[in-house]
């Protein structure tokens, strides 16, 4: 007897179930989809997108997630965000806007560096900065790009090779520096504060200080954003949900909002269906989960027990952080304020590790980061106005103990910090202001139901990487594609929705030829 | 699980770090838990917070004037409801007939008040929702809304150190809750409310803001009386650039909050921007969809407002509609519904996607710039002018 016993609709039999409509899993569904399965996208908001979305207030759209997106490449140098994109069928739908600069960096007072999105200039201005580090500053850029080349090409060779001459003559840079942390590399190389400061700031991008993270890490980040320029799409984030779902629903797929899905349902130990919180029942031979690891395998899962290689795999991982935002509207030019950069950095010390340990109370932040949106495109805001947006990292845990009744206040209250910080660098802002909303880790916990808020998944420290990872595979058709497994940000997260959408579309197939010579047979 | 394909043997061994990461891994798994400690700890923390439906029950029943009265709601488990910043709305949804539909009020109670909310509710002419909310529903009786939504509050990062707030009718309820919060929470700013009715026994709250204005030394309260009988003595006609340059005085670190009927809130933004308020000082509560949308810039001319249209639901079915009805309005008259919570274009829960065919979607539908690209509307303020077909 199984629940599919009663008489069963084509249209509540779908070849595959996509659970939530972030990057992953409009990526998944898209590929999915255009490969030929019939794919259903389940989500549980009335829009797709989850970081990658906007909301309106007022005049203005504000941009959530997406700060620099990465990976896409000029048109004449194009990288492998593009080539995904054109295989989900949306190059065409989106208009991508180059930026200039990498970022600015500010600790008041002490340093204000602006790093260009130019190879070449990136070495020119931090040895105007740092002239005693020339030499390492040069050996630093060589490393980072050749490190960053054996990632890509050479690294996952030798995951298959397994030979150890291939390591030390392709894989040299990576061997002796990949897995080492940033902050190790960098006091290695240099001796000046304030240009480890000033190199590590991207920390902020993967959630964790530059003593926990691998420098493989950090090295791609800058090397891709120099080499490949970091980009915007015009519409924001939102232009690519929109164009993800719309070419998912041109190539045939299904898509529901205002429905979550309730519960994922097995039979034998695999994936049979899903029943939504609007009480329909789909079947399928397929899930892809864009949801965390944590909800789909202890909630969804309509088993009594996760799978052992689950638990297993979840006692060494810890929640990544999530963040404090300031969606910011002001009724001034950039310039008015000062700005110069869409992305800035300010700092109130210069070793981060006092910036990460910050990020468990819910003191005054000790590093933001200031984005303009509108100064690389002025579509981004209303003529002679700005949309910023102010942020600092920051967990869950401190915001538990705040009671309902003084949450709004407390809000309030650290977001005034966050515009005296910018202030610092920005003065003006408060002055004009139009519009402000200010979003907390329980705001992010509330749109991406995500446990702790997190953006970016897990906490991204060595250990976490996929290196390190095995495939959960215990349920036959049941997928995982988000920051959750692997890194976060909008880059990996397509990527990993595109990737698992596609080893989901092989079991898809796989069990249509089984169906087939069963029926056959 | 930690990757059981890197024996001994894994030429990664030779890695610098790979160890220590393999280390650090056993360590963490040694000292953490599986996480299940997380399980349904979101749903919980988002349920207080914002809850997408709360069922109430209506525990008292005001009667304000001889057109408004105040529900007053309670959480049906007696639980406190949610937190709430004062100015915000509760959709409230009904079922009138048959047919389900819903509208926004604004708790008109101290946002410091959670044992229960008031909502003041004006009849409204020609009317639907009010009419049945005053004339049906009684003491007992049970209700369901959406959680506490809205964007109309003041927001304490904008730097100011006065609120003055134009109510024009039952646009008094959210002044009245802004003025028992800055009384109960002792927030340090003035409050000016200058407050419009129409007839002297029109006035809602009437004897209560008198007493607040004695009592507290925050307050001013300016009653106009736009239609006042021959004998009145006070403040009357209508709100005019000179009559507002003389109330309010300076206008420098002052936010402006209106509420009233859009016509109201249309000609006192003009007044206020006349005497020198800045358009980001001034804040106007949505007021439900545009009511002769054919006044409207993009209606098609030689379009007759009585006219009707099909409109199809994509694998569901049809029906005709008017095309000066809103969409979300027929759509519900006919059984068919999606989530909704403003009804005035503002919050997009009621998006829907045009598949075929047109809408006309007026200034108060505050779309994303891509929608328009791929066909989605705010049902609650998009109107059908010719044949569609839309995806919900």
């Amino acid at each position: 007897m199984t629940v599919f016993d009663a008489m069963v609709f084509d249209a509540n039999v779908f070849d595959a179930i996509v659970i939530g409509s972030g990057n992953a899993g409009l990526s998944a569904a898209t590929a999915l989809q255009r490969g030929g399965a019939k794919t259903l996208l389940l989500e549980r908001h009335n829009i797709p997108g989850g970081c990658a979305t906007s909301f309106v207030r007022g005049e203005f759209e504000f941009e959530v997630a997406l700060h620099q997106l990465s990976g896409m490449g000029t048109e004449e140098q194009p990288f492998v965000m593009r080539q995904i994109f054109e295989q989900l069928g949306i190059m065409d739908k989106i208009e991508v806007v180059e930026e200039h600069d990498l970022y600015r960096f500010v600790l008041p007072g002490e340093i204000d560096i602006t790093l260009p999105a130019d190879w070449d200039d990136i070495s020119r201005v931090l040895i105007e900065h740092f002239p005693h580090e020339a030499q390492a500053i040069t050996k630093f850029m060589t490393l980072i790009e050749s490190i960053s080349l054996e990632s890509f090409m050479n690294v996952p060779q030798l995951k298959r090779n397994n030979d150890s001459e291939f390591l030390d003559s392709q894989c040299a840079n990576y061997k002796q520096y990949g897995l080492r942390s940033a902050k190790d590399v960098f006091n290695e190389l240099f001796t000046d504060q304030d240009l480890i400061a000033v190199l590590g700031a991207y920390w902020c991008y993967l959630g964790v200080a530059t003593n926990d993270l691998p420098f493989v890490d950090l090295a791609v980040m800058i090397y891709a954003y120099a080499k490949f320029k970091p980009a915007h799409i015009k519409g924001g984030s939102q232009a690519i949900s929109s164009a993800l779902l719309q070419s998912f629903q041109d190539a045939g797929g299904h898509a529901k909002f205002n429905c979550g899905a309730e519960k994922i349902l097995t039979e034998n130990g695999n994936i049979c269906g899903v029943r939504t919180e609007t009480g329909e029942t789909f079947r399928c031979s397929t899930v892809i989960s864009n949801a965390s690891p944590i909800h789909t395998y202890y909630e969804l899962l309509d088993m009594p027990k996760a799978p052992e290689q689950v638990t297993h795999d979840l006692k060494s991982r810890r929640l990544g952080t999530s963040a404090l935002v300031l969606y910011v509207g002001v009724d001034c030019p950039p310039e008015q304020l000062g700005i110069t950069n869409a992305s800035t950095f300010i700092v109130r010390d210069r070793d981060e590790e006092v910036a990460v340990a910050n990020m468990r109370t819910l003191n005054p932040p000790v590093s933001i980061m200031v984005t303009c949106y509108n100064l690389e495109d002025p579509d981004f805001a209303p003529e002679g106005k700005s949309s910023l947006s102010i942020l600092c990292l920051q967990h869950c845990e401190p915001w538990d103990s705040v009671p309902d009744e003084k949450y709004a206040e407390t809000k309030y209250r650290l977001a005034d910090t966050l515009i005296d910080q910018a202030e610092v660098v920005f003065p003006g802002i408060r002055e004009h202001l139009e519009e402000v909303e200010v979003a907390t880790p329980l705001t992010m916990m509330r749109y991406l139901n995500t446990p702790g808020g997190a953006i970016y998944g897990f906490e991204q420290n060595t250990q976490d990487g996929t290196l390190f990872r095995e495939r959960m595979n215990a349920i036959g058709g049941l997928y995982i594609a988000s920051a959750w497994y692997g890194m976060g940000g909008f880059q990996p997260t397509y990527m990993s929705g595109n990737s698992a959408g596609h080893a989901a579309l092989k079991y898809v197939q796989k069990n249509q030829i089984q169906q087939e010579v069963a029926e056959n047979a | 699980m930690p990757n059981q394909n890197t024996p001994a043997d894994s030429v990664l061994q030779q890695v610098v770090g790979y160890q220590e990461a393999l280390n650090h891994q056993e360590q963490l798994a040694l000292e953490g838990t599986d996480l299940s400690e997380h399980k349904g700890k979101v749903s919980n923390t988002i349920a207080k917070l914002h809850p997408k439906r709360l069922h109430l029950k209506v525990i008292d029943i005001i009667e304000d004037t001889s057109s408004t009265k105040t529900l007053r709601v309670a959480s049906k488990s007696n639980a406190l409801l949610p937190p709430f910043q004062a100015g915000q709305y509760v959709n409230l949804f009904v079922n009138i007939g048959g047919t389900n539909s819903a509208r926004p009020y604004a708790m008109s109670s101290s946002s410091q008040t959670r044992e229960h909310y008031d909502l003041t509710i004006k009849r409204a002419t020609p009317g639907f929702v009010t009419h049945y909310l005053l004339d049906q529903v009684n003491v007992g009786d049970e209700l369901t809304s959406s959680g506490p939504m809205g964007t109309f509050y003041h927001n304490p990062l904008f730097p100011v150190d006065e609120l003055v707030f134009l109510a024009g009718g039952s646009g008094i309820a959210p002044a009245r809750s802004m003025i028992h919060e800055i009384a109960d929470r002792q927030l340090d700013y003035k409050f000016h409310l200058i407050y419009v009715s129409s007839f002297e026994d029109d006035v809602i709250f009437e004897q209560e803001l008198l007493q607040l204005d004695k009592e507290h030394d925050f307050l001013t309260y300016d009653k106009i009386i736009s239609r006042p009988q021959e004998t009145y003595q006070g403040m009357s006609g209508r709100l005019t650039e000179e009559r507002l340059r003389e109330l309010i005085g300076v206008t420098d670190r002052k936010m402006f909050y209106l509420c009233g009927p859009t016509p109201f809130n249309q000609s006192g933004r003009q007044h206020l921007q006349a005497i020198g308020v800045k358009p980001r000082h001034i804040r106007i509560e949505a007021n439900g969809p545009p009511k002769n949308p054919e006044s409207l810039e993009g209606w098609p001319q030689q379009l007759d407002p009585a006219a009707e249209v099909t409109v199809t639901i994509q694998g569901q079915g049809s029906f005709k509609a008017r095309v000066d009805e809103p969409l979300l309005n027929s759509m519900e008259r006919n059984g068919y519904t999606v989530e909704n919570a403003c009804r005035s274009g503002e919050c997009s829960l009621c998006r829907v996607k045009v598949v075929k065919g047109s809408v006309l979607n007026p200034p108060e539908a505050h779309l994303r710039k891509t929608d328009a690209q791929y066909g989605w509307c705010h049902s609650c303020v998009a109107f059908p002018n010719e044949d569609i077909e839309i995806q919900i």
